[in-house]
């Protein structure tokens, strides 16, 4: 696979990380472009596409959106104005911006921050219902439980990722909550990033070997 | 343009994907990014990172939630199907008034003609009813002068040279108003016509012609007329009677 990746380019002297990149970039073409496809589809008002959509990400953002609003039927509630949001606004998407993922976790995340502000402000006028709902998730989940690589970092850098990406704080507000200063929690995340990258090509260099074996 | 270094050294990258940034830091950083291939690497290796991480940490949300964003984009198509209904039905109705629109002008037209055609058998209805009423004044004159208790009818019968002959001549003194109905005489070639005079004191007076195709013929009213006579002239008339051709007379 090496050689030929260095053979195809036509350069030999790329180096292991180029490569790796070079691979995985290769590896996640075919789910790029399905993607595109599906995307195109939804333009084109086909429902069926934003299911399709719906069946890869919903749980991803779910999984979001039910950290930032540790309500279930508020989070639920979200989920659906998500992709109702995702349906009205799909033209704006631009692919050469960035993943698609990663505009629907924008969204995502807005509605939620959103909702959440609301319904704080309906606490605040002493709706006791909304207090009570609040917490209380179908299944139970430990929402502070990570899994999978970040599960696997240093309880700090799990903490620094966790705000920001899985509760939708901002640098600022995630270092007072973490009680550390600024430049110490943008460290935390740059590290942690690093760590997840690793651990992830780890996981991409396992494949490749094992590709390597098979073929 | 914003410095590669100050990016990866803040971590914008990391706030850019977040949506942790003012726009005018998202436009300049996503412009660093479109313009340089490497920093878009990295930008592409976040993203993949991250969206991995999120499939880790996946949560399957409750199948009513799908259920329920079926059934608001149906309800949405509904609503969007409804102009589309109402487009169809505003083209039937389009259609329905150009149809009944001609409809209408064939009518009219019809109608017009109709109209025509009766206003023509109007004006010869009229027409008619003019010469009837015409006709009617002249019948009703004549019936009064015939059936005035003043008036006075003589029937002059043909002699020997004219046997078949029948004349009724209606005379009335106050009105000084003679008619006779020549009805009854017989044909004459075309250079013959019958003449009527008055016999005043041995002296014949011409009364006027009698044309055999008339009902009803208006004469002169002669004073002092002892007996009334119808002699054969040549056509036209003649000055004084051809005592030879006298075919009928009436004493008064």
């Amino acid at each position: 696979m090496r050689a030929f990746v260095r053979n195809y380019t036509g350069n030999s002297s790329l180096d292991e990380q180029e490569l790796l990149f070079i691979i995985s970039l290769t590896l996640m073409l075919p789910h790029q472009i399905e993607d595109t496809e599906i995307i195109q589809r939804i333009v084109n008002k086909d429902k069926d596409a934003l299911y399709l959509l719906y069946d890869k990400y919903s749980g991803a953002l779910f999984g979001v959106i039910l950290r930032i609003c540790q309500n279930q039927e508020l989070a639920e509630d979200v989920l659906q104005e998500t992709f109702l949001k995702i349906w009205e606004k799909i033209e704006s998407y631009n692919p050469d911006k960035g993943k698609f993922y990663t505009w629907s976790y924008r969204i995502a995340k807005n509605r939620a921050l959103n909702a959440l502000r609301k319904s704080d402000r309906l606490i605040q006028n002493e709706d006791l219902s909304v207090l009570k709902d609040k917490s209380e998730t179908e299944d139970n989940f430990d929402l502070k439980t990570l899994n999978g690589a970040l599960s696997k970092l240093e309880p700090h850098h799990q903490e620094a990722i966790s705000l920001v990406y899985f509760r939708g704080y901002t640098h600022r507000e995630a270092n007072e909550e973490m009680g550390v200063p600024l430049g110490t929690f943008k460290s935390y995340v740059r590290q942690a990033i690093q760590l997840l990258r690793e651990s992830y090509k780890i996981g991409m260099v396992f494949v490749l070997w094992l590709m390597e074996v098979i073929s | 343009m914003m410095d590669k270094e100050y990016i990866l050294k803040e971590g914008l990258l990391e706030k850019f994907l977040l949506d942790d940034l003012t726009s005018d830091e998202a436009k300049a950083v996503g412009l660093a990014i479109s313009n340089d291939a490497d920093l878009k690497q990295q930008f592409l290796q976040l993203e993949a990172d991250f969206e991995r991480m999120a499939l880790e940490n996946a949560i399957a949300p409750p199948t009513r939630v799908k259920e329920k964003l079926q059934k608001s984009l149906e309800t949405n198509t509904d609503n969007e199907s409804i102009p589309k209904t109402w487009l169809w039905l505003a083209a039937g109705l389009a259609l329905l008034f150009a149809l009944t629109t001609f409809w209408m002008y064939s009518k009219w037209q019809s109608a017009q003609n109709t109209l025509d055609t009766l206003q023509n058998q109007t004006v010869v209805m009229q027409e008619r009813l003019d010469l009837l009423e015409e006709n009617y004044e002249l019948t009703n004159n004549r019936l009064q002068i015939i059936n005035s208790p003043n008036t006075i009818p003589f029937v002059l019968t043909g002699n020997e040279k004219a046997k078949d002959s029948r004349a009724v001549a209606y005379v009335n003194h106050n009105n000084k108003l003679v008619v006779v109905n020549p009805r009854g005489l017989p044909v004459l070639p075309q250079n013959q016509t019958y003449q009527m005079w008055s016999d005043v004191d041995g002296e014949m007076i011409n009364m006027g012609l009698l044309p055999t195709d008339k009902d009803l013929v208006t004469l002169k009213y002669i004073d002092h007329a002892e007996s009334l006579n119808i002699t054969i002239e040549p056509a036209g008339g003649n000055d004084h009677p051809t005592v030879e051709q006298l075919i009928s007379y009436v004493t008064l």
